[in-house]
């Protein structure tokens, strides 16, 4: 079971309403985000330019660096959804999850004393009964939301409209194997790795 | 708690919202086991559409927002400004009760009252005003964003007898592009923002190969709803897209190809196609021949078609109607057949007695006569692509290939956006482009942008010359000519017409309208030129406005050359603004507040496509009240305390088309909205909204194509409903208006204006020139974003956290230059002001252009500052726009002398410069008194969540 999010870039016009939804939901504070919309670009020189955005958020690993230096196990992976979380009663602060993350989308409650990311709203999506907010609320249609290995999830038919060369994950230099895709035509834009 | 004097900052409490979140997820199941959690379906409106949406209520109070998967174009999804509402409506900003200035204008200090006390204040001031002045002494103002209600301020006035009106939108967003397709066509225009576009959302029939964005923002104005649409067409429908806009856009960075269009050069692109559609003959001939009068002959002495009697007076016209009631002239053209000009009258296509050459010029009468066609491509002729690309700063190849990508497409269509209703070229760029989908045949099909929902003729068609082309003038004041109908015909209505005394007056409003001597085209929306106000605010001349109701929105952030209007407010008796939150106009401006709803308070109506939703009032906070009740209300305290018939200039009372079909209290507007949707009660419809709502019209009655082909009474194609019944994208009704007025003015017949309304596209150049201004060498224009519409939500904080000021997009090359390097603070200045901005270096800005978007800073005033102010001077890039008040007296355009004063506005609709004009820059430091961290924000999170739910104040 590989549930995560497949964010379609063709689709994403970078409009920030995910970054806000996300906030909304998960009852975020100033400055903190679990989800962020990357500028990619323009790359080139005026007027021969491209420019695309890339969301940001928890890639749900499958080789997650973040529960592996965990020193309390409070970064864990849920048995029954496969999600990667944060045990909040168990975490005691140290921030080694956030440096081991090769993607930098932990943040640092600084009231709770305890890191934060996206839970992929497991409050809402752990019973099946709903999607994350994000997903719901993505003004173009661009968020999809399931697990990748039962090919009728809304990922796999969305992932299955595309070749090969429009499916790209996270660069994964610290072999933690990403599970979020993202959808990018090179007719739209060429998919750049982001150091 | 009135007689109690203190900032209005202080009056709001402190408490902090509830945490809801999903930080304990088991503690939170156990919280709200006690909670009572209601879903409640409603309308966002937080731009000017309305997305229907699903809100979660938990104890009285707003935890969450989501699009409603219902609505046909949102699809569920719900954009951040929507979303935003949840802070906004428990915002310390968001003012409950009537407030009274108790200092001084820009004091900030307020005192509150009873509603009582704010409607005899008002209903006092406006009495006192037209008893020592005359009825003309007030006006009203919509617009800026928050309250959308143009229609209803348009008519507020005409109740105090006085006609003056503006808004800082009308003939500078939507009213060129929505008149012109009125007059050219009858049917609706090209505005993907103001839900004129059917096909970006058909999912019922999706035909449309190729669209084209010119000088519009689908994915950024309107985002979840026309964003979305255009989403689907690029990545479920293979839709092709061509976006023409000087700044890479979402739309354009997704676009196929993207032209940036220099700032101010739109007329001249739309020759260039014109003209390269020409050259190739890729044109709709036979669509051309005898739907569009490009094939009539036009006589070059009256620049008007000949018609057939004026060449045979013993012309018998065979589509003339016996009854002499619907009028179907029978024009010229030059027959291929014959060779010879010949009668053109108006026929279904195959039975045509001729076949009309669209590009000639002929002998008629003596004289060498041209086609309209003819005439299109002689002004066209010179812009080749490569002329256009070194004007309009674009590639000729790509020029061509999107030219290509449109005129090879089975069906494309041109989504025109707000671009062009800012500069100078406000009536010739739309006509030009509209004339582009005319060529095309790119009309009434599915998979077009010009369509019409839900439109069936059973007679010929006609059009009204009322605003928005409805009948309002026509039948309730009998003036106006309404095409379609015969000269005896409409003779006869006016003759006929009862109300003597009412048709008078309206004729005399018309001619007292601000501006409306020069600028007829802004019936369109019975507006009034904001300019010609302000220089009558300032001189008195023809008559002084003395007090301003305004409806909505920060004027000081929204108006152009904001600094005009702030040195004009001493010259204003009495200024009421209504509006949810004290925004910098309220500020620096007026005396009296009405605290008015946020969309989550609101009663009624809204549509989105083929489906009809309801506001539910969600919760409803301290005293605020609807606008239009407001409003109402005032009028009816008016009518209460002073006997205005009594006055020397009574206004007419029951004229104009406010209060007629308006409500005066919250039960009136729900029973209204039960009957909507045919429920017993609203009682009834609020629990059971699942059996009633959306009323849904079937999508094969509501998409409706080629209805000009139905064969109606009179044995012929409906047609259009124009004068020729055919699309006249050589636009004689410009002509005839800026000679007599007709047919708005129509039976009177004003002064003909020195200059002709262009009928034609022609190239009208920029106002200010970066290429020869040597004091202000760069160009700056504008655009929207995401996070805002208008003038809102600068006071929600997850949105200013994001962006916390209007970055000043240019070239790295350009920055380079100025020693300015990225996120550095500058100071912009043109020569009507300066404001700084934080450099944003990006190569999606041609080199040399820098573009802002409109803002204001509400923080400004935040209790917390040293020394408040208004908050609209330090990065709002109004204080640089023109409204060119200084050259208020010039009126032909002369290019020839640069050192002349040139008339600024655009002749039809008086639309002035909001984009593309110049300006310099230089290094500078970070304005007093804004904040630009996120946590610099918290002082604008909600508060007001422990706020009992109130009960109708009305």
């Amino acid at each position: 079971m590989r549930k995560c999010l497949v964010i379609n870039l063709d689709r994403c016009t970078g409009c920030d309403g995910c970054v806000v939804a996300c906030k909304f939901e998960n009852n975020i504070g100033l400055g903190h985000y679990w989800n962020r919309v990357v500028t990619v670009g323009p790359t080139g020189t005026h007027p021969d330019i491209e420019m695309y955005w890339l969301p940001a958020q928890c890639q749900q690993c499958e080789n997650p660096a973040c529960v592996h230096v965990c020193p309390t196990g409070a970064s864990y992976r849920d048995a029954e959804t496969g999600v990667v979380l944060v045990d909040k009663s168990k975490c005691i602060g140290c921030k080694y999850c956030m440096m081991a993350c090769p993607y930098g989308v932990r943040c640092f409650n600084e009231q709770e004393k305890v890191v934060e990311k996206c839970t992929l709203c497991s409050h809402r999506t752990a019973d099946g009964s709903q999607l994350p907010n994000c997903v719901v609320c993505c003004t173009t249609g661009a968020r999809f939301y399931g697990d990748l290995d039962d090919p009728n999830s809304d990922v796999s038919k969305e992932l299955a409209k595309y070749d090969e060369d429009c499916i790209h994950r996270l660069s994964d230099d610290a072999g933690v194997h990403p599970t979020t895709c993202y959808i990018l035509s090179p007719k739209v834009a060429a998919w750049k790795e982001l150091s | 708690m009135p007689g109690v004097f203190s900032r209005f900052a202080n009056l709001i409490s402190k408490a902090r919202p509830q945490s809801k979140g999903a930080l304990n997820e088991t503690d939170e199941a156990h919280a709200k086991a006690g909670v009572d959690r209601k879903e409640i379906h409603t309308i966002c409106h937080s731009c000017i559409q309305a997305c229907p949406c699903i809100v979660t209520v938990e104890d009285g109070v707003v935890t969450h927002l989501e699009g409603d998967p219902a609505g046909p174009a949102n699809k569920g999804g719900m954009c951040l400004k929507g979303l935003a509402a949840q802070h906004t409506v428990y915002s310390p900003r968001h003012v409950l009760h009537p407030m009274k200035l108790a200092g001084l204008r820009g004091s900030n200090e307020w005192e509150q009252i009873s509603w009582d006390e704010a409607l005899d204040m008002v209903a006092t001031q406006i009495a006192t005003a037209i008893e020592k002045y005359g009825s003309y002494a007030t006006w009203a103002a919509a617009g800026g964003g928050g309250n959308y209600v143009s229609a209803l301020s348009a008519g507020w006035p005409y109740a105090y007898g006085e006609p003056a009106q503006m808004s800082p939108g009308a003939i500078q967003c939507y009213l060129p592009r929505s008149c012109i397709a009125g007059i050219m066509w009858g049917g609706d225009n090209q505005s993907a923002a103001d839900s004129s576009l059917l096909e970006i959302f058909n999912d019922y029939n999706p035909q449309m190969e190729c669209l084209v964005i010119w000088g519009g923002q689908p994915s950024v104005s309107q985002t979840a709803q026309s964003g979305h649409g255009v989403a689907d067409c690029r990545v479920d429908r293979g839709t092709k897209t061509v976006v023409i806009d000087p700044y890479m856009t979402p739309d354009a960075a997704k676009a196929t190809v993207w032209l940036p269009v220099r700032p101010g050069s739109d007329s001249a692109l739309a020759l260039t196609w014109i003209r390269y559609i020409i050259a190739n003959k890729l044109y709709d001939e036979q669509f051309c021949k005898y739907w569009t009068n490009l094939p009539f002959l036009i006589n070059p002495e009256t620049r008007f078609p000949y018609l057939a009697e004026e060449i045979w007076p013993d012309y018998v016209n065979p589509s003339a109607d016996p009854n002499e009631v619907y009028s179907n002239p029978a024009y010229v053209c030059f027959d291929a057949r014959t060779n010879s000009i010949q009668p053109f009258p108006y026929t279904a296509p195959e039975d045509s007695p001729v076949d009309p050459v669209i590009l000639a010029e002929v002998e008629v009468n003596g004289v060498m006569a041209k086609t309209a066609g003819q005439i299109y491509w002689e002004e066209a002729e010179p812009w080749t692509l490569e002329k256009t690309g070194e004007y309009c700063w674009c590639k000729p190849d790509k020029i061509e290939e999107a030219i290509r990508l449109y005129t090879d497409a089975k069906v494309a269509g041109i989504a025109h956006g707000v671009a062009t209703d800012q500069q100078r070229c406000a009536s010739e760029a739309p006509l030009g482009v509209l004339m582009l989908d005319t060529m095309m045949g790119y009309i009434y099909k599915p998979g077009c942008t010009i369509t019409m929902t839900n439109k069936h003729y059973e007679t010929r068609p006609i059009a009204y010359w009322g605003p928005m082309m409805r009948d309002l003038w026509v039948k309730q004041y009998g003036i106006s000519w309404v095409t379609g109908y015969t000269e005896k015909w409409n003779r006869e209505r006016v003759e006929n017409f009862e109300d003597k005394e009412g048709q008078a007056w309206y004729m005399q409003m018309m001619k007292d309208k601000l501006g409306f001597n020069r600028f007829r085209g802004f019936y369109n929306q019975d507006t009034t030129h904001a300019p010609s106000i302000l220089h009558a605010i300032m001189t008195g001349e023809p008559y002084k406005p003395r007090v301003w109701y305004d409806f909505s929105g920060n004027k000081l952030a929204m108006m152009g050359n904001a600094t005009s209007w702030y040195d004009a407010l001493d010259e204003i008796d009495f200024i009421i603004g209504q509006h949810p939150i004290i925004t910098s106009f309220h500020y620096e401006a007026c005396d009296l507040f009405f605290p008015m709803k946020e969309w989550l308070e609101w009663n009624g109506t809204g549509s989105q496509m083929n489906k009809t939703f309801m506001y539910t009032e969600v919760v409803h906070l301290g005293e605020t009240a609807h606008n239009f009740i407001s409003s109402n209300r005032v009028l009816r305290r008016y009518r209460e305390l002073f006997k205005p018939e009594d006055l020397d200039n009574p206004a007419p009372l029951n004229k104009g088309d406010y209060s007629q079909d308006s409500e005066f209290t919250e039960q009136e507007v729900r029973d209204k909205v039960a009957k909507t949707f045919n429920a017993p009660s609203w009682e009834y419809l609020k629990e059971h909204q699942d059996e009633f709502v959306p009323k849904v019209i079937p999508e094969e009655q509501y998409y409706c194509y080629n209805q000009h082909l139905e064969i109606v009474d009179d044995g012929l194609p409906a047609g259009f409903p124009t004068e020729s019944r055919k699309l006249e994208p050589y636009c004689t009704m410009y002509l005839h208006m800026s000679r007599t007025g007709f047919p708005i003015a129509y039976p009177a017949v004003w002064e003909r204006l020195e200059t002709d309304y262009n009928p034609i596209c022609v190239n009208i150049p920029p106002v200010e020139d970066p290429t020869t201004d040597e004091e202000y060498p760069l160009v700056i224009t504008s655009g929207r974003l995401p996070y805002f519409h208008h003038g809102t939500m600068r006071h929600a904080a997850f949105a200013r956290e994001l962006c916390p000021v209007p970055d000043c997009k240019m070239n790295p090359r350009t920055a380079a230059e100025y020693g300015i390097e990225h996120m550095d603070w500058i100071k912009i200045t043109s020569r009507r002001g300066s404001i700084h901005a934080r450099a944003y270096l990006t190569e999606a800005e041609a080199p040399g252009q820098l573009w802002m978007e409109r803002f204001w800073n509400p923080e400004a005033f935040d209790a917390s500052q040293k020394e408040p102010d208004g908050g609209w001077r330090q990065c709002n890039i109004n204080v640089l726009t023109t409204n060119f008040i200084e050259n208020f007296d010039v009126k032909e355009y002369d290019e020839s002398d640069p050192t002349k004063k040139k008339n600024p506005w655009n002749l039809v609709y008086g639309s002035f410069t909001l984009r593309g004009f110049t300006v310099k820059i230089e290094k500078s430091e970070r304005p007093d008194n804004i904040w630009v961290e996120p946590e610099e924000f918290e002082p604008f999170m909600p508060t007001l969540t422990s706020e009992p739910v109130t009960g109708d104040v009305f």
